[in-house]
Parts: structure tokens; sequence; C-alpha cells
């Protein structure tokens, strides 16, 4: 009787519980099998709308980032909108909406989003920034043929094999790109040894492959290298230890900013000046190069794709001034601080509007073929040179990186060598 | 009004029939909503699971645990590594459940004989050492961009979905784990966990070791914890460094405070509420989520201190003190059997009862 009882108590408690899981989350009736059904338009498009969906972390540690993926796409899509909607390749103009949640870079959450948003039909889910966020949804994406493209991620995994997952694609250069980019310089000098600095990860290793793979066969030479943990306090060791190569170059793949600066304050005080190339996401003059002291070193390498709205050497720019004008009106409030994913984002609106163009029907597989087929396409505040080509399933949308030298108080063109 | 409430919650063909109508809810659900909303109620069962491990640590028996993440990480790799190299469901299972288990003894057989906040640091290191492991052993875990898998996929003959079928298995797996938990805190080691908690030289003198049932503790909730990793690696399909972050044991840890501690019920809804909290707060505002889930926490254990399971307490206390003052009937007893309503599931001896509940009040 006891046992019976303590049963029936327990399906109570159960009971409770999954009436309110019940309650909580609305016992919504979803429709059967959504996703591409051929011929018909796909969910989130209509003759005069088409809704877009992005999920980024926007309160956590990577807020800052994650924001600016949201705000810069934003505001070049309500910039669009403003002037009068996007034009489609169906002859149809359409507004464009753009529904944006946090994930606080958890992919759980990041899932739970994508779901939430594909439930309530959107067309894609663009842009969205962070390595495992992308990641868990890129199976489901790909399952249920919902495009997942142009995220803001230097992972070289979600565009090495778009035939396997063709509902997805980077943006971005990858951290290989990087590195390669930083190699090539060096062998055009001819016999340079060097130094290698690298996070023990995948980051890490992606830089150093980049760079071995450019420098492979010439006369440039790894000297000595180092590696740390993203949670050491500091790096003086492993500089130290660096140093007494006494090598002429210095590959300091470090994505800690604290850490980057202490590297370039080590160095010198031991007086080894070595070139020195900061990976892109720890080069920024006033949090970086200028605390280090970068001005001491015979010269600081970097590599950079966008124009940097904040510099007064842009400031006359045409790109620039739109943006600038635009930001404030829609952006603004999104992000409160400018990081390049600002930037990146709005590019990433153009190369949307740009597929949008190209969309012969209003389909989720018209819009993948039409994003696919861009070619030489200058999308705005990208560098000169840097172009967007969509047609090689083995890279994300933007190739090209521009190797940049630190001037005193910004980046400029490469000089010396 | 409450006594006949009370009244009709103590009929057993009521509760049978109450727990009749929430099994066919159980089972019907997934088959008429959303895959989003499947998603979520499947997460639901994952950290009730996390939490419940939590739970029985912490709210039981009285051990800060702040490491529960770690655990949870643990599960999901083991059971990414099993399904990448093929090997059968029930090996990985159990593997799950199992190898936790074993580096939650053997890390409780060293912490366990600290107290306090000793404990919470040592508890604290777990997740801070797991993250940068996790990224290293990249053979094992696929370094930082995780491992993704794909299955649980729903067999032929079910003619289910496969987010159907995983949340069928899921939710099946967590009311077995419900179940063991339950029977573990009502039985002898949840009255020795009781008294360890209440008072280590008082358990000591009733003969009850406190060291032997701290590990104990460790140990269970972190094969629970190993097992809603195993879950969590069905529902998600995919595992990365994040999955041990440090802030999802602090999230865990107020989820099950905010559900109510040393209560199953309260951990079903700490498990709602750790997964409904931040959609609701990234349906007020996506930008200020960290606000919204703050200004919740803030809110509930201000007016619940005890827990949203003490809510309905709450107001039956609230209710006669408005009758009181009104000069309307007389108090009722306090022994009145409405007290009982509220934590039906940790009412088992009598004296422990009573004694518990004060407890909680005065938290």
């Amino acid at each position: 009787m006891m046992n019976f009882r303590n049963a029936t108590r327990i399906s109570g408690v159960v009971a409770t519980g999954a009436i309110a899981a019940l309650l909580i989350t609305g016992c919504s009736r979803g429709e059967e099998g959504d996703g591409g059904t051929g011929g018909e338009a796909s969910p989130g498009i209509t003759d005069t709308t088409l809704s877009l969906g992005i999920s980024s972390p926007l309160s956590g540690p990577t807020a800052g980032p994650g924001s600016c993926t949201v705000a810069g796409l934003y505001t070049y899509l309500e910039a669009g909108n403003a002037a009068g909607g996007f034009e489609f390749g169906d002859g149809n103009t359409r507004t464009v909406e753009l529904t944006y949640l946090d994930d606080v870079y958890d992919p759980a959450k990041a899932v739970a989003n994508f779901r939430q948003m594909v439930d309530d039909e959107i067309f894609a889910y663009v842009g969205a920034l962070g390595t495992p966020t992308n990641a868990a949804i890129l199976p489901i994406a790909n399952e249920e043929e919902v495009p997942q493209v142009l995220l803001v991620t230097g992972a070289t995994m979600f565009s090495s094999d778009q035939d396997a997952n063709p509902w997805t694609m980077g943006l971005l250069p990858t951290y290989f790109d990087e590195g390669r980019a930083f190699g090539e310089l060096l062998v055009e000098r001819g016999e340079v040894t060097v130094a290698i600095l690298a996070q023990n990860d995948d980051y890490g290793d992606d830089y150093v492959a980049g760079f071995e793979a450019a420098i492979e066969g010439s006369d440039v030479e790894v000297v000595a290298s180092a590696t740390y943990e993203p949670s050491d306090p500091t790096l003086d060791s492993q500089v130290t230890e660096l140093a007494a190569s006494g090598a002429d170059a210095l590959l300091s793949a470090v994505s800690v900013t604290p850490l980057q600066v202490g590297v370039l304050t080590k160095a010198q005080s031991l007086g080894w000046l070595p070139e020195i190339f900061l990976p892109s996401n720890t080069s920024t003059p006033a949090t970086v190069v200028v605390p280090g002291n970068g001005a001491a070193y015979p010269a600081v390498y970097s590599t950079s794709l966008s124009k940097v709205p904040v510099s007064p050497a842009f400031a006359e720019d045409e790109d620039v001034i739109a943006y600038n004008e635009a930001f404030a009106e829609y952006g603004a409030g999104i992000a409160a601080t400018y990081t390049p994913h600002c930037a990146w984002s709005y590019a990433e609106g153009a190369i949307l509007e740009q597929a949008f163009a190209g969309m012969t029907e209003p389909t989720r597989a018209s819009f993948m073929e039409a994003l696919r087929s861009i070619e030489d396409f200058q999308a705005p505040l990208l560098l000169d040179g840097i172009t967007v080509n969509t047609t090689d399933p083995t890279l994300p949308a933007i190739q090209g990186l521009n190797l940049v030298q630190f001037n005193g108080t910004g980046y400029g063109p490469v000089t010396a060598g | 009004m409450n006594n006949t409430l009370a009244k009709l919650a103590a009929n057993t063909w009521v509760r049978i029939g109450f727990a009749v109508v929430v099994a066919v809810v159980l089972v019907v659900l997934p088959l008429v909503s959303s895959k989003y909303v499947n998603y979520q109620l499947s997460l639901i069962a994952v950290f009730g699971v996390a939490i419940l491990g939590l739970n029985i640590v912490m709210g039981y028996a009285g051990q800060v645990s702040l490491g529960q993440s770690a655990f949870l990480g643990l599960g999901a790799y083991i059971a990414a590594y099993g399904v990448v190299e093929g090997w059968p469901i029930p090996l990985i299972f159990v593997l799950c459940a199992v190898v936790p288990a074993i580096v939650g003894l053997l890390v409780a057989l060293a912490a366990a004989r600290l107290r306090g906040l000793a404990l919470a640091m040592v508890t604290i290191a777990l997740p801070i050492i797991g993250i940068p492991l996790a990224k290293r052993l990249r053979e094992f875990t696929g370094g930082s961009q995780g491992t993704t898998v794909s299955w649980l996929r729903a067999p032929e003959w079910s003619g289910l979905d496969h987010d159907q079928w995983r949340y069928y298995v899921v939710v099946a797996i967590a009311v077995l784990m419900f179940l063991l938990a339950r029977n573990i805190v009502t039985g002898r080691i949840g009255r020795a966990f009781r008294v360890v908690k209440e008072n280590e030289s008082v358990a000591i003198a009733m003969g009850v070791s406190p060291y032997k049932y701290k590990v104990l503790a460790f140990t269970i909730a972190s094969l629970f914890g190993g097992v809603a990793g195993f879950l969590y690696l069905g529902i998600v399909q995919y595992t990365s460094p994040e999955t041990l972050s440090f802030h999802t044991s602090i999230n865990m840890v107020a989820a099950m405070v905010i559900g109510g501690s040393a209560s199953i019920l309260g951990t079903i809804i700490g498990a709602i509420y750790f997964v409904f909290v931040p959609n609701l707060a990234n349906q007020v505002n996506p930008q200020l989520t960290a606000l919204v889930s703050g200004a919740v926490l803030l809110a509930v254990l201000f007016l619940v201190p005890g827990g949203i399971v003490s809510l309905p307490r709450r107001i039956t206390q609230a209710i006669r003190a408005v009758r009181r003052r009104a000069g309307g009937s007389p108090p009722e007893t306090p022994q009145s059997p409405s007290d009982r309503v509220p934590a039906p599931a940790t009412t088992r001896p009598k004296s422990t009862e009573k004694k518990n509940e004060g407890k909680r009040q005065g938290q």
C-alpha cells in the first residue's frame, strides 16, 4: 500500500512538471515537416517580404563581436528597406526583416534559437558568430535544408566541404589564410628565420598550418616555436625561450589581447626586435600595438580586409560615410562599441543583396544557387582588391586578405622589404 | 477551500487519474508539437537530470558543488566518442554513467575532506581544468570545434520523426533517473544525507560517517551529470568545450535554488526555469537577456526564497494571514494536512519532514 501511494505521489510530481512544461512552451502545433517543398515558395518569403534570422552572443564574454554581427547586418538591411526595399531576381521588391536572438555562445541555446526561428518561418539563417554554436547547427540546417550562410567565423569547417553541406557557407577568410599570407610575405624576402608562438588548440594550429604551407620548400626557416594556453597569466617564459633563437621574425598567433601586449613588451625588454606578425583579432592599434610599444620593432604586420569606419584615414571614404550615417540610425542601439565584425556584417548585407538579385524563384534552393554564383563583387567597406567570390565550393565567400603594416598610429600598406 | 484541495490531492483515485493524464500528455505531446517545442521539452529533461544530481549533493546532502557542468561535459564527450567509434548504444550509456561516477568518486575522496568554501573551490576547478583539457585532447574531443554526431535516429518501424524519437528516449531515461533519485532521497541514504547536512557531529553520534556519505553524494551527482551528458548529446547532437562551461554550472545551481532545494518537484521546476528563462529573455529583448534573467532570478528569490516549489505554501500562509487579520474564521491548526501538499516528494518519515520544512522556510 505504501509503495502504491508513493508511486502515485511521484506520478503527481511528474504530472505537475509536465503540465507546467506544457503551459510554458505553449501548446503550439507545428506543421508536419517543413523545409524545401519544391516548386512552391519556401517558408519565410512572400511577394513583399522576406525574413532572415541570426543567433549570436549578445551577452556574456563574446557579446562585443556578437552584437556587431547583428548590428552591421541590421543596419544594411534597414537602410535598404528605408530606401524602398530590395530588388529580387523574380521581379518583386521585398522588404527584408531580421530576427535576432541571443545565444550567449552556448551551442544548446543556439540550436534552440535556430529551431525556434525555423518554426517561426525564417527563410534563411545568416551571419551568425561563433564556431561551436554554428557547428551545432550545421547538421540540422543541412537536414532541414535551411540556408545557414555567411557565417562570421574563421574556422575552415563551414566552407571546406560545401558538397557535403550544401546549405552552409562561411563569410570570412580562415585563420589558415592569415598564416599563409604572412608566410608568403616572408618567402619573397628569401632567407629568414622565424619563431612561432601559437595557442595550443585548433585556432593556433590553423595559423601554423597556413604559415607552414606557404614557406614549404623556401628559404624561410622556423628556428623556434612555443605554445601557450589562453588561461596562462603571462607568456614571458615562452617569449624568453623564443628570444634565445634570435629569429628575424615572430609569428605571434596569440588571440588574447592582454597576452599579446605582454609579448610585445617582453620581447623588446629582452633586446629582441624581430619583425612581428599579429593575427587580425589581436592587432588593434589602440588596445594592442600602442600599449605594447609596437613602434620599437622594425615592422609590425597584420592582415585586414575591411575599412575601419572609426579611423580618420577613411573618414572621406564614400562607403564609410554611408555606413556611419546608417549605423548611427539603426545599429548603434544594438552594438555600443565598434569591432571589425560590424563592418564585416555590413558587407555581408551587400552580399545578400547580390544573392537576392540573382534569385529567380522564391525558394531556398534558388537563393543558394544565386548565392553561390557571385563573382568579383566589391562589397562596401571591403578594402580595394578584396572581392567576394562564392563559386568555389571549398572556400568562404571572402578569400582575399590584405597584409598591412603598422605606421605609428594605424595600419597602412606594406612598405618595408 | 485549501482543505478540500488537500483532501482531493490525498485521494488515491484522484492521484492515479492525475498521473494517467500526465503520462498521456507526456506521450502525446511530442506528436502534436513542433520540432522546436520537442527540442525544448527534451532539453528540460536533459538538464532536469543534471540539476537532479546537483540537488542530491547540494540540496539533500548540503555540499556545495559548482562543477556539475564538468560531468555533463564528460558524459557528452564519452557519448560522442562512443558514437563516432560505433559502439553499441547501451554500452555508451553505461560508460556515460560509470566513468563520470568514478571520476566524481576519485575527486570526492580527496575533496570531501574539505568543507564549505574550500570544497566549493575544488569543485570550481573541475570545469576550469576540463575546458583546456578538452581542447588539448583533440583526438578524443575534436578540439575547440567540438564533435558533431548523428545518432539516436528514429528507427523505420516507429514511424516517428527523429525529434519525437529522441524525446521519447530522453524522457524515458529521465523519468527512470527521477524515480531512482526519489528512492535514494526517501530511503536510508537520503535520511543520512539530511543528517550530514544538518549537523556532522550529530551524524557521527548517530553512527553515520559524514565523509562516506559526502563521497557518496558526490558520486551520485557525478553519475547523474554523466547520464545528463549522454542525453545532451542525444538531443543537441554536438558537444564542445562550451558544454563544460563554468557558466552552465552556475546557472544550474541558480535553477536548482529557484526550483526548490531538496525537492524532486523543485528540480523539475528548476529545469523548466533553466531552459525557459533564456527564451523568455530573448522574447522580451535579445539585447538585454542577461539583465532580464537577472531580474527574474532576483524577483523569484525575493518573493519565494524557498524556491518556486514552496509557492503554494506561501500562498496558503498569505491567505491565512489575511483571514486572521480580517478576524474571520479562527486560524487552522498548523498540523492540518494541507501542510503536506507543497512538498509531496519529501514526506516519508514524519520527523525528518518537519525538520526539513522548518529548514527550508529559514533559507
